[in-house]
């Protein structure tokens, strides 16, 4: 019972880190149609840049992190205006921008172990504390990324459901064409949520960054899970990318109680396939054809 | 020079792969992700079998084959139905998960470690185990490969797989059996990518899970649209072009440090800049009618309109419809009786339920209660490719032409009984097959010529005017070769003088006997054409009659005519 | 046949001789090119970084002392993406063909025994120094490895643990080849002593999340937990199990730079088995290729620097007297049997290792102790 107790709570807060990712891939992905490769290494970017405001300028966390969502929405705009734009303008099929995005990914995930190193990156003398709770143990860093979680998705829900600009990203997701029509400019729109979905990402970024440390390559898994609970949850729902990864946290952990460990990262998929095949809208979706 | 045939050697590998997956993503516009996962069945076979079984070739790569195309088929069935991303998401998890069983079953694929020891290939007791003596087993492999893909893809069968692409339930509305096409070209890919795994364990006799992983699909992917979909020379190009790239930039002398990291950097930067330069591919897709002869203006020894058919017999009879959404109920006890040789009109409100009346009579919609019959057969409960082949087509509001392929492949596509439509056939009648395209290829000139457009044969159907368009979904019903035609809004958003041009159409084809069903909101068109009118509101017949005396009747004329 | 053909595309570099001169004069080329075949790029590139630096080392130190009797080394690395077998034979053929490699280091398992029937064909020398895999045991005749076999070390590891009288194991390993190897031997030989194992847990290389392995292992009450891992994964476990309260010893099987920076305090006690590998003033050697590496490089070696520094070594070396026998001695097969003939060679660990007639060096295996993030040498542990 306690491992059980143990696993439902690893279950949550990886799931709240996957939901959190999901989150802001899915807000780009609904709105614009891109599959946003990139938003892997600008995952990874955002780690390394939280740790150069920490480790090499000396900022405190709470700096760091609003450090690297600078860079990361920076990073994640430009990516839009000088990559996708471009072959949106010559009206290219979404599986061109698809592969863009692949060479993107490339380039910078190399870059970054160029600049960086090939080895691990950790930010000195950081020392998170550990909480106890009947049999259950977890750090402040887990609880930062649950508390994370709640915060910045709450924060995103009332953002996209209250403002003017909100508003415009929920129209253009639901119908581009009719959004231009009534006037929204949808290339503004797009840049916007490139911003949004990228400086969200830093967040998850930093917080691993704390917990495990930063490598060149973390974004590749980043980023295959965020899509993962975005088509879990069903697009274009951002209660559905939280559902969907918190289901893939819980599943990825509990699967496990019983089934050896080996099977780790397939469990999850096992799980997507069969939601995919019975429930092809996903959890939350809407039927879309 | 051993390295450059080493190159060429995998450029063979990855050509056939790029064609085996073309047949997917470009011929048949299903994202299908899982490619390297028939990639390692196919190596994981010829490795199993030749090491734990001791079989020879070419028993080996057979049953490889064989088991992938039957693995690959099965992943067709999920692919009927779902589409565009979740397709991509549950072959994603496919390709997932086949690698995690290879990694973790142990016992039989030797887990992380792989297997190793793989025979070499031996062809009169010459041991193909250099890459100068292996790679013309792999150029042979490759255009044996290729002659299947372009053969597949060159004939009715690959015409009705873009048809497919472009617009499934248009497909199925012109008979096409999507199930049967989606397992086939499923099955025709995974072999293929199969014969490309076994040539992997012959060349490198060594198999391990970690070359077969999501990458290697991505890598194939990007061949595909590199080269440019629908194009299978351009996957041979795409391979070439991504496996010699990565080798050149070795050349590029760098520190040791920086090297190989740099030649991956510059090699993003190409694939992104030769994406820009050409968005949609090295090379683009041709027509599937290259071989067939240029036939221009009217045949004159062409097959005439199918004899008139005798008048006023009941055809389609729908019997009791109801069918709801949720809580709305859309079609409520509806009843209809068609006849050949008239012109029946439905008219009635938005939301009445008349597109849905079309969907459950063509089986689009299934029905929750009523029953559906044709000449007295019972056809309820039949798929759509199947009502059509009985004989009612219909066509839809929104068009849905196939619009990359021209006027007359989206007329030939839709011809009945081709024997090319079958994968089997399409290999083993080859002759028969020629002859039907020469004959179909007559038949579909003169559906264009009865629509008046046979001068835009050959321009895409995308580049047509909206007239021409409206007029090319006539032509492609009419090939159906149905008895019964149900046309929703055919004239809809038409001029005075086009109109004048289609009136005529329609009527000659009721003249023929053939039984006529359309819905229409203008009731110029209706007292002009129609024989008999059903109103149709809250989801069943208020009225039946003659456009005269329908819109006489002051009750409906307050609903509807206002 | 190909090796001609591979002679004539590089025949600048190459003096040829008629074949009659040969018994006499050395035959020799211009230029020695060592072939390597390294993870350059991608998740585990921390392992060519480091491969790399130590092999480019010891070509520059022996280069700057008059190379093979005269003839200058030269290092070509290839990228195999950290152990995909396609990528492994690509780099082999490449320089095989290019500049006539007669000796190639190689790393990680699938790569290794991709290129393995083809360095048997093509009779080339090839040296191992990363690789752990049993598998990799007699893969072709020509295969030396101067690391030792995973399966011993944890073997080693092990017999520690029973000698502090531990009883129940709980194991984390790597779902590869290396986690796959030692959880085989070690298993049984921790039953056969009387232990249990009361939890096997495995992680996939780099894996993002460990949580549920260690819950796991937690609620299997272990006396101790076997880190069955390599860099930096280490470190990330340690680092987890404490977070998880979990206080028991820690005993695994590697220690690098990586593995300190992400485990850091977790990894305080943490005991390990491994190739011995310790600059100290007692061996001039090891201090002084710990000094230049620190120079170069401003890090400190860890063990896979020091092998395929060390295996450089091994190679110029065995060239050397192969070479004193005369004519056509540039053939990985000479150089094979020169280092058959006397297999003993002077190890960067200090002392000396033996290569085995089935290729592996025996090494000396210690036991370490991390105080203070530095690691303490315990004891040599004798193979059993």
């Amino acid at each position: 019972m306690d491992l059980f107790a143990q696993l439902f709570v690893n279950g949550l807060i990886n799931g709240s880190h996957y939901a959190l990712l999901g989150a802001g891939f899915g807000l780009i992905f609904a709105t614009t149609r891109i599959v946003h490769f990139a938003y892997g290494p600008i995952f990874t970017a955002a780690a390394y840049a939280a740790w150069f405001a920490a480790n090499v300028l000396g900022l405190p966390i709470a700096a760091a992190m609003l450090f690297a969502a600078l860079v990361a929405a920076a990073l994640g705009t430009a990516t839009y205006q000088y990559l996708y734009l471009p072959f949106e303008l010559r009206q290219s099929s979404s599986h061109v921008a698809l592969i863009a995005s692949l060479g993107l990914f490339i380039v910078l995930e190399n870059l970054i172990a160029i600049v960086f190193g090939t080895g691990g990156r950790v930010v000195d003398g950081y020392q998170y504390d550990i909480f106890l709770v009947g049999p259950v143990y977890f750090s402040s860093v887990q609880l930062g990324q649950v508390i994370a979680m709640i915060v910045l998705t709450a924060s995103l829900g009332v953002y996209l459901a209250r403002t003017r600009h909100g508003k415009a990203i929920l129209a253009t997701t639901d119908n581009p064409e009719m959004a231009r029509i009534i006037g929204i400019d949808t290339v503004k729109v797009s840049r916007l949520v490139f911003a949004i979905g990228s400086a969200l990402s830093a967040i998850p970024a930093t917080l691993i960054l704390l917990k495990d440390g930063a490598t060149p390559s973390m974004g590749f898994f980043a980023v295959f899970i965020a899509f993962v609970a975005v088509i879990v949850g069903g697009v274009g729902s951002l209660r559905g990318a939280i559902a969907g990864g918190l289901a893939l946290g819980m599943v990825e952990s509990l699967g496990l109680w019983k089934i050896p460990t080996e099977w780790q990262s397939s469990i999850a998929f096992i799980v997507l396939f069969l939601v995919v095949l019975l429930r092809p809208q996903g959890l939350f979706g809407r039927a879309v054809n | 020079m051993e390295y450059v045939l080493h190159v060429l050697v995998m450029v063979c590998i990855y050509g056939i792969l790029a064609i085996s997956f073309n047949l997917l993503v470009g011929f048949a516009g299903l994202f299908a992700m899982a490619q390297a996962a028939f990639y390692a069945f196919g190596a994981y076979a010829t490795a199993i079998l030749t090491l734990k079984l001791g079989l020879p070739f070419p028993l080996d790569l057979l049953i490889g084959v064989a088991l992938t195309g039957f693995i690959g088929a099965l992943v067709a069935i999920p692919a009927i139905r779902i589409s565009g991303t979740y397709l991509v998401v549950v072959t994603l998890a496919l390709q997932v998960i086949v690698i995690a069983v290879a990694t973790n079953w142990k016992s039989l694929t030797g887990g992380t470690d792989g297997l190793r020891g793989v025979p070499s290939l031996h062809v009169f007791g010459y041991a193909l185990n250099n890459p100068g003596r292996f790679l013309p087993a792999a150029i042979l492999a490759l255009g044996v490969c290729f002659w299947i893909a372009w053969r597949l893809t060159n004939s009715p069968f690959g015409r009705a797989l873009r048809a497919m692409r472009e617009n499934e339930s248009a497909a199925e509305a012109i008979g096409k059996d999507l199930l049967y096409m989606k397992v086939a070209v499923f099955a025709f890919s995974a072999g293929l990518a199969a014969v490309a795994g076994s040539l992997f364990a012959r060349y490198l006799n060594y198999v391990g899970a970690e070359s077969f992983g999501i990458d290697e699909t991505i890598y194939m992917l990007a061949m595909v649209i590199l080269g440019g979909t629908g194009n299978l020379w351009g996957s041979l190009l795409g391979a070439a072009l991504l496996v010699v790239l990565p080798e050149l930039l070795k050349f590029v002398t760098l520190p040791t440090e920086i090297a190989d990291k740099s030649h991956l950097i510059i090699y993003g930067v190409l694939l992104i800049a030769i994406l820009r330069l050409r968005p949609q591919g090295l090379l683009g897709e041709r027509s599937t009618m290259r071989h067939l002869p240029h036939v221009d203006g009217a045949s004159s020894h062409g097959v005439s309109m199918p004899k008139p058919l005798p008048k006023g017999e009941v055809t389609l009879e729908g019997r009791d419809l109801h069918r709801r959404f949720g809580g709305i109920v859309a079609v409520a006890g509806f009843d209809i009786v068609l006849k050949s040789g008239s012109i029946t009109g439905l008219i009635g409100p938005n939301g009445a339920g008349k597109t849905t009346a079309f969907n459950l009579l063509t089986g689009f919609l299934s029905l929750d209660a009523g029953s559906i019959s044709f000449r007295g057969h019972d056809i309820t409960g039949l798929k759509p490719h199947d009502i059509v082949r009985a004989g009612v087509a219909r066509s839809f509001q929104d068009l849905r032409l196939f619009t990359k392929m021209t006027a007359l492949e989206n007329v030939m596509v839709a011809l009945p009984d081709q024997t090319g439509d079958r994968v089997l056939d399409v290999f083993f009648r080859p002759m028969k097959i020629h002859r039907e395209e020469h004959e179909n290829l007559i038949r579909a000139r003169n559906v264009l010529d009865f629509v008046g457009l046979t001068h835009k044969a050959y321009e895409t159907a995308e580049n047509l005017s909206y007239a021409e368009e409206k007029l090319l979904v006539v032509a492609r019903l009419l090939a159906t070769g149905a008895e019964v035609f149900l046309f929703d809004e055919p004239l809809s958003g038409l001029d005075r003088s086009t109109l004048a041009e289609i009136f005529p159409i329609v009527r000659k084809l009721a003249d023929n006997g053939k039984t006529i069903c359309i819905i229409e909101h203008n009731l110029d068109v209706i007292k002009e054409l129609c024989d008999v009118v059903y109103f149709l509101d809250e989801g069943h017949a208020m009225a039946i009659g003659t456009p005269s005396q329908l819109m006489n009747d002051s009750t409906l004329a307050s609903r509807y005519f206002k | 046949m190909l090796k001609l053909i591979g002679a004539a595309l590089t025949a600048a570099f190459l003096v040829t001789t008629s074949a009659a001169l040969a018994a006499e004069k050395p035959n020799d080329p211009d230029i020695i090119h060592i072939g390597a075949l390294f993870a350059m790029t991608g998740k585990t590139s921390y392992y060519g970084t480091v491969m790399s630096q130590g092999m480019k080392q010891a070509i520059d130190e022996i280069n700057a002392n008059g190379g093979v009797d005269g003839i200058k080394l030269e290092a070509d690395i290839e990228d195999h993406k950290g152990g995909v077998a396609k990528d492994g034979v690509d780099g082999f053929t490449r320089v095989r063909n290019l500049y006539n490699v007669q000796a190639v280091m190689t790393s990680f398992t699938p790569p290794t025994l991709a290129i393995a029937p083809i360095a048997d064909e093509q009779k080339i020398f090839l040296i191992n120094g990363g690789g752990v895999s049993n598998n990799l045991v007699g893969a072709s005749k020509y295969l030396f490895h101067n690391r030792s076999l995973a399966s011993d070390l944890g073997r080693a590891a092990v017999d520690h643990a029973h000698d502090l009288g531990l009883k129940k194991m709980a194991e984390l390993a790597w779902n590869s080849d290396a986690g796959d190897n030692i959880v085989k031997t070690v298993d049984e030989i921790w039953k056969k002593d009387g232990g249990t194992v009361v939890a096997s847990e495995k992680m996939d290389v780099g894996a993002a999340n460990i949580d549920t392995q260690i819950a796991k292992i937690r609620a299997g009450n272990p006396d101790f937990v076997a880190l069955w891992l390599f860099s930096p994964d280490p470190g990330l476990a340690a680092k987890r199990i404490r977070d998880f309260g979990l206080k028991v010893p820690l005993i695994g099987v590697e220690y690098t730079a990586d593995v300190q920076k992400l485990g850091g305090a977790a990894l305080e006690g943490y005991e390990f088995t491994s190739d011995y590998f310790k600059p100290s003033p007692d061996e001039p050697w090891s201090a002084a290729f710990a000094k230049g590496y620190k120079e170069r490089y401003n890090a400190d070696p860890d063990f896979y620097a020091a092998n395929y520094y060390e295996g450089v070594y091994v190679i110029a070396e065995s060239m050397k007297r192969a070479r004193a026998k005369g004519g056509d001695w540039y053939h990985g097969d000479k150089i094979a049997a020169a280092l058959r003939e006397d297999p003993t060679f002077k190890s960067v660990y200090g002392g000396s290792m033996e290569f085995q007639a089935n290729g592996v060096a025996k090494k000396r295996v210690a036991l370490f102790k991390v105080e203070n993030g530095d690691k303490v040498f315990e004891k040599y542990i004798e193979a059993k």
